[in-house]
């Protein structure tokens, strides 16, 4: 089940909140978010539960064998074995496709291509049994002794399909016990509403842009490539920080405190900093698992920095595109340590957002175009070498038609909200004001939202019938 | 049980207070009272302490409405999706909404049974029609403005991405009928195979939309080549057929006549391709379609809100064709007229734009005072039923464009008052029903056949209804796209 659809808003959520709120006691609370949690996932998928589950398990059991032998041998072969599992089964289920045809197409050889159907958002729950498998083998946490606490920790739906990838340490005293306040729960409601709205009004109007300028690439010009792939970015992330607000916002209203996944990522100054504000749960996974790996003896640093963005493209998709596109952004973060921070900042304000804005957008091109013919396409349409020239009448269009949108996305960008609560939260007059307009906005966005999620299932047969 | 349902919010909220006071200090109103014994000395640091309590309790006071605001739309619109009557019909979009879901082991292993029970809520919105034309009439022009100017300014539409598969589609699409088709889903309607081979590779036919003037024109993206496969075809009809005559009229589409000259590089020339196909065609008669329809542009020959043209249109077509084919022709005194009045075709529903939704046309069609009698067969050719040359418009679909006909799934027979011996079979896309009424006084007996639908030989089909003449009718972006094969594929069979 997806979050921005009415039957998850008005059907799902209103009997949660309502379980949730009869239920005495964080016990009973857990176990209410527990069934309904299961009730989410098993909704779109009825068979790959149990693969959840058994991942549960296994992680859980090997939680508790980490606790037992503690700096002992067993310590360390439970957790390798485990990661390896943890491994095995993202492997199996997201790459095994991928894999095989590159075999194929390597050696021409002609093993059947294994036709998996990717079991949902199990490149989130896989991350959060590493880390904290991890965690454990550290004694940075101790294993939980739950099953159902455990379970509840990966289980939990606000997070479980679309990240953000919520770590154990985060949650691990809240899962226990929790205090939930009404300006937790007030918040949490309205972050809800906030990341409806981004996904909804935003994103899902930016995708037509998108499709039409990129999706027909070799018809547009420099500026609609540019056009759409600007548009594309904008996207990606009011799609997906979207789906963090509302995971954010769910957590908040359940007494859950999540850290922050996006922090205006397009205000950035470099690709580094870039990196520390989007998907900054994904970047920190790496950083703390992955960067410090020792297998790269003394040259670590770097090819520990290599290692991580293959592994952030390939963890996008299995699909060469997010392999180049992981490594593009490696290449720009080992430019920029080359040329150290300090040398950075000499360099002037607007020639740094201007590079990384470039930089950045000429990656959602490459982050489009699973085909690299059409990749190749896009790149020269954008930089001049097209067949459709600069500009044509259906860029102006399309750019009149969607003027407003445009302005919006960009200006939503920026940190307009939190600068506003930051500079209301001063004085009590301002304070009140504000809280009483957020109230008001936030119903407003809510209802605005669920009026245009009844044009979703609109099926107009986009194609003429003749 | 909406009201059940803000109790238990409120219960919530009461539930989520209980838990709060647990941690908060004293209430209000008893600092007030022990106020009054304090010392002078004591006073300011109390009142900065009641201050403090006084501002947090309306803190307090704001998140807990915010909450209840919150949750009463959350639990009206728990009400509103559970008790209000479900809708059944989208005529917009000319579909049945989806139906609540079958449970077997199957759907259910699949996720298709509880993703359908989803589907279907999200689908059946009480009120759906109105709340989509609020969404187009008040919300999608926030998003810009019109290109060129605010009244008559330009809107383009497009799914160009999907292009190309696209118009695999229009080849098994099946139009709606109410009486006929009740089976339609939304997900068979969206996942209906496509059965032919892809679109031509080089030139892409758009299924780009332009609406400017009031007017939404479909964009002809051109057939690169295509238009020559075409040409070939009803060449190799005519080598089968010998003695029947063969014509060929493909027809323009509003693409050639009403594009503003400042848009003409968005849609190719349709005059271009007809003129290759002219080019091309051996034995086979041209009718130039286009220069009489170009003659009379200024009238309503073309619909503004629907893709296909207007009985007129055809009028001036079918005549073009009866001087070629050297029979008589009925002028239009000769036929009634109606009017149906605030006619919003097609276009609105594949654009869903404000501007075709307040402007909608008159829709204007020709009965023939002749009588005629009328046989609809299966497309086996098969199954005879005597129906009426038009349909009610009572029963009229959404697209009332097919009212001429009422659908392209079967073949009709029409024998007509007018005894000069000459039969003929139009072989057509939808654009072709019109001109059957425009014929009724021109032919002995006409068959009409859908050149998607067909499924018998056509050669076979020409010499049992002892054909004398063979009309192929499609507009230009049938003869240029998918559907051409179909042409072929009839001549094979």
């Amino acid at each position: 089940m997806v979050f921005s659809r009415l039957f998850f808003i008005y059907i799902f959520l209103p009997l949660c909140l309502l379980c949730y709120a009869l239920a005495r006691g964080t016990k009973a609370k857990n176990t209410v978010l527990i069934i309904f949690s299961l009730v989410f996932y098993a909704w779109g998928e009825p068979v790959y539960i149990f693969l959840m589950l058994i991942t549960a398990v296994v992680n859980y059991s090997a939680g508790l064998l980490i606790g037992k032998y503690q700096g002992k041998k067993g310590d360390t072969a439970a957790t390798a074995a485990v990661v390896v599992y943890d491994l095995l089964m993202l492997g199996v289920f997201k790459y095994s496709g991928f894999i095989v045809e590159n075999i194929n197409a390597l050696f021409s050889s002609s093993i059947p291509v294994p036709d998996i159907k990717l079991p949902i958002g199990i490149s989130f729950y896989t991350f959060q049994t590493i880390s904290y498998i991890i965690d454990c083998h550290w004694e940075k946490v101790k294993p939980q002794k739950s099953f159902k606490n455990f379970l509840l920790f990966l289980t939990l739906f606000p997070q479980l399909v679309a990240g953000p990838i919520v770590r154990y340490s985060t949650i691990e005293k809240e899962i226990e016990e929790r205090t939930i306040t009404l300006s937790d729960v007030s918040y949490g409601l309205n972050r809800v509403a906030l990341g409806l709205g981004k996904k909804v009004l935003l994103a899902n109007q930016l995708s037509i842009i998108a499709d039409s300028f990129l999706g027909n690439i070799g018809s547009s010009t420099m500026l609609g490539a540019w056009y759409g792939v600007i548009a594309y970015g904008l996207q990606i992330y009011f799609d997906f920080s979207g789906y963090s607000d509302i995971a954010i916002g769910l957590g908040r209203v359940f007494g859950f405190h999540f850290d922050e996944n996006f922090k205006h990522p397009f205000i950035c100054r470099d690709i580094t900093e870039f990196w520390q504000r989007w998907h900054i749960s994904l970047s920190t996974f790496f950083r703390d698992y992955v960067l410090y790996i020792p297998i790269f003896g003394k040259r670590r640093k770097y090819g520990g920095l290599f290692l991580v963005w293959l592994c952030t493209g390939i963890w996008h998709g299995a699909s060469w595109n997010f392999i180049i596109w992981g490594l593009y952004y490696g290449i720009f973060v080992f430019i920029e340590m080359k040329i150290g921070k300090k040398n950075m900042k000499k360099i002037p304000i607007v020639i740094r957002h201007i590079y990384s804005k470039f930089v950045i957008f000429v990656g959602f091109g490459i982050f489009y175009f699973e085909k690299l013919g059409k990749l190749g396409t896009f790149f020269k349409t954008a930089f001049g070498f097209g067949k459709n020239g600069f500009i044509a009448v259906q860029d102006k269009i399309s750019l009149m038609n969607n003027m407003y949108l445009m302005i919006l996305a960009v200006i939503c960008c920026f940190p307009i909200l939190s600068s506003i609560k930051n500079i209301s939260d001063k004085h009590y007059v301002t304070k009140v004001t504000v809280s009483s307009a957020a109230a008001i906005a936030a119903a407003l966005l809510l209802i605005v939202t669920s009026v245009m999620l009844v044009d979703a299932t609109t099926n107009p047969f986009l194609y003429f019938r003749f | 049980m909406s009201e059940n349902n803000k109790n238990t919010t409120s219960e919530k909220d009461k539930n989520k207070d209980a838990e709060k006071s647990s941690v908060r200090p004293e209430p209000v109103i008893s600092i007030a009272a022990s106020d009054r014994e304090n010392t002078e000395i004591d006073i300011p640091v109390k009142a900065k302490k009641l201050r403090r309590e006084r501002r947090k309790k309306t803190m307090n006071t704001i998140a807990l409405s915010n909450i209840i605001l919150i949750g009463a739309l959350l639990a009206g619109g728990f009400a509103y999706m559970t008790l209000l009557p479900h809708e059944t019909k989208a005529d917009d979009e000319n579909r049945m909404l989806t139906k609540f879901p079958k449970l077997s082991a199957k759907s259910y292993a699949s996720g298709q049974y509880t993703e359908g029970i989803a589907d279907y809520f999200d689908d059946t919105v009480h009120n759906r029609a109105n709340i989509k034309e609020f969404i187009a009439d008040n919300l999608m022009p926030l998003k810009g403005r019109k290109y060129g100017g605010s009244d008559d300014g330009a809107e383009l539409y497009g799914s160009s991405a999907k292009k190309k598969k696209s118009i695999s589609a229009v080849t098994t699409t099946k139009p709606f009928i109410p009486e006929i088709t009740t089976e339609t889903t939304a997900v068979q309607a969206a996942t209906e195979p496509a059965t032919e081979e892809p679109a031509p590779a080089e030139g892409e036919l758009t299924n780009n939309i332009l609406i400017v003037n009031k007017r939404g024109i479909t964009l002809y993206g051109g057939g690169w080549g295509t238009e020559l496969e075409y040409a070939s075809y009803l060449n190799a009809y005519k080598e089968k057929l010998g003695n029947v005559n063969v014509y060929s009229m493909v027809l323009p589409t509003s693409s050639s006549f009403y594009l503003p000259d400042n848009y003409k590089d968005l849609a190719h020339s349709e005059k271009e391709d007809f003129d290759n196909i002219d080019g091309a065609l051996q034995n086979v008669m041209s009718v130039d379609a286009y220069s009489a329809l170009n003659a009379h542009k200024d009238e309503a020959i073309y619909s503004r809100t629907d893709h296909h043209w207007q009985p007129l249109g055809a009028y001036y077509a079918a005549e073009k064709f009866a001087l070629t084919a050297g029979v008589p022709f009925a002028d239009l005194s000769e036929y009634e007229t109606v009017t149906l009045p605030g006619y919003v075709g097609t276009l609105y529903m594949y654009t869903q734009s404000a501007t075709l939704l307040n402007n909608p046309e008159d829709f204007v069609y020709y009965k023939p005072k002749v009588p005629v009698t009328v046989t609809q067969y299966d497309t086996h050719f098969q199954n005879p039923v005597v129906a009426n040359l038009l349909l009610d418009p009572s029963v009229m679909p959404n697209s009332g464009y097919y009212m001429v006909f009422g659908s392209d799934e079967r073949i009709v027979h029409v024998n007509t008052e007018c005894k000069n011996g000459r039969t003929l079979v139009i072989f057509k896309d939808s654009y072709g029903n019109a001109l059957l009424p425009m014929l009724t006084s021109s032919f002995e007996n006409i068959y009409l056949c859908d050149i998607r639908y067909f499924e018998l030989n056509a050669i076979d089909f020409i010499n049992q209804v002892g054909a004398t003449d063979l009309l192929f009718s499609m507009c230009s972006f049938s003869a240029v796209g998918v559907n051409r094969n179909s042409i072929y594929n009839n001549l094979i069979r």
